[in-house]
């Protein structure tokens, strides 16, 4: 995806608005945030929704005539917003609207590095690595059939037919298998953080 | 590996219904918050997280990058509600913070379990359709000619078997839902009664189609062409002619395009089948 010139959005300079201002927002961002979401949700059709709340958001609030990198910081608050949103439905907690700031209730990981101008190639292959790295450091902290039966799930992408199969087991006990490393999982991703 | 213990009951109950979960994500469609108690969000949240992980270390698993299609889509969009709000230079009263995207996005559809190998093919007809729609309006022509498959009658038999692609209860009149086999990926629509299976692929270029249920068509996001719940283009000329526009477009579709394929569906119990070639 083609990014603005370094030269074009001089720190100081504020963009003139007009027409195409905004589809050139859209073109330099939709990519890094539509992945910057999907990292955090991690399916299609949430992803894409949340990142179309975005950026139709943008499109009434926006102040185009700011400097990119404010803009490009205000696209990634707004999503952190939605993501948080998003996972307030799954946690039974009251959804406040993405335009507020959830006081005291953060992403996990709010540190993405917003890419400013660099363009998303670099920064999606380097968050690829970050990605792969992730998982196989969670996956090497769990007892082997744990790790085993969400490698067949996730890496593999077996149902839990194919997964019992693989393993040996019935169905029912796939499921409360992995269910049981999803749980160990969770706190394993936990400890990590804090 | 016999080492998983005997659970207790209400454990099974949990992972059964975490599955359903699990399951939606992991095969890339639409996971449900009502498949996850309050106490899993947590486990939810790393499965997510694991599954976008994975998915980008699966160069081919859909998902990771965002499909050209819903990007040229929401383009069209966000352009339209620009011009719209720069025309009146004001806010305007719509869009109070919904909850969900306007109705017409396709990612509004309620969405079916779909194969991963469906996915493949289906992602690919698309990023094929939109490298050949970026050539845009004005290249437009026609596609690779083909006898207009029009009619009512269903067209795709031969070798295959009956393939259940949704819950009749979850297609009302009027609504239309996506799904996929190995070999096809369509949509099951509702036209007042009748239901039938349309190919989602557009006959022009092969963009991928979206369904608005505002309008009751199958909308290319590439040019523009709509195709009505019988699979047959909506504005086109002809069409235009007769009944004086079409939904709001500016013009009638310049191009004659062949009606959408249509493979041969049928209900029973309740569920409803599409005949999937062999592959």
């Amino acid at each position: 995806m083609a990014t603005k010139s370094e030269r074009a959005s001089s720190p100081d300079a504020a963009q003139p608005p007009g027409p195409g201002r905004f589809e050139e927002i859209y073109d330099a961002n939709v990519v890094p945030i539509y992945r910057f979401i999907y990292a955090r949700v991690g399916n299609a059709p949430d992803a894409e929704d949340l990142t179309a709340q975005v950026f139709m958001r943008a499109v009434e609030q926006l102040d185009t005539t700011r400097q990119n990198a404010q803009i490009v910081s205000w696209l990634y608050r707004v999503s952190q917003n939605a993501i948080a949103d998003y996972w307030r439905a799954f946690y039974r907690l009251p959804v406040i609207g993405t335009d507020q700031v959830a006081p005291g209730w953060e992403p996990a990981d709010t540190t993405e590095p917003a890419p400013a101008s660099g363009g998303a190639q670099g920064s999606a292959a380097a968050g690829e690595e970050r990605a792969k790295r992730q998982v196989a450091s969670l996956l090497r902290r769990l007892p082997a059939n744990y790790r085993r039966v969400l490698e067949l799930r996730f890496i593999q992408r077996l149902t839990v037919a194919e997964t019992a199969d693989r393993m040996g087991i019935t169905r029912s006990n796939a499921k409360v298998l992995q269910y049981r490393a999803l749980r160990k999982a969770a706190l394993v991703g936990e400890g990590a953080d804090g | 590996m016999a080492d998983v213990p005997r659970e207790p009951p209400d454990e099974i109950e949990d992972a059964e219904r975490f599955e359903q979960y699990l399951d939606a994500l992991i095969s890339g469609g639409r996971p449900s918050p009502d498949d996850v108690g309050s106490d899993q969000a947590e486990m939810a949240r790393t499965a997510a997280e694991l599954a976008a992980a994975t998915s980008v270390s699966q160069s081919r698993a859909r998902g990771a990058d965002p499909d050209p299609a819903f990007i040229e889509q929401l383009r069209l969009r966000m352009r339209q509600a620009d011009e719209g709000i720069a025309s009146v230079q004001a806010p305007l009263p719509l869009r109070s913070a919904p909850a969900r995207p306007p109705a017409d996005a396709p990612s509004g559809l309620a969405r079916v379990r779909i194969s991963r190998r469906g996915l493949l093919q289906a992602g690919a007809g698309a990023a094929v359709g939109l490298a050949a729609g970026a050539l845009g309006m004005a290249t437009l022509r026609p596609g690779p000619t083909q006898r207009p498959l029009g009619g009512d009658s269903p067209l795709v038999k031969g070798e295959g078997f009956w393939q259940e692609v949704a819950l009749l209860a979850n297609v009302p009149p009027g609504s239309a839902i996506r799904f996929s086999t190995a070999s096809f990926a369509g949509y099951v629509v509702n036209d007042g009664g009748q239901i039938r299976a349309l190919s989602s692929v557009c006959t022009h270029m092969g963009c991928t189609l979206y369904y608005r249920p505002d309008w009751k068509d199958l909308r290319c996001p590439c040019h523009g062409a709509s195709f009505d719940l019988k699979g047959q283009l909506a504005n086109g000329r002809d069409r235009w002619r007769e009944t004086g526009g079409y939904a709001g477009d500016a013009s009638a579709y310049p191009v004659t395009l062949p009606a959408l394929v249509r493979p041969e569906v049928k209900v029973e119990d309740g569920e409803i089948y599409v005949w999937t070639a062999q592959v």
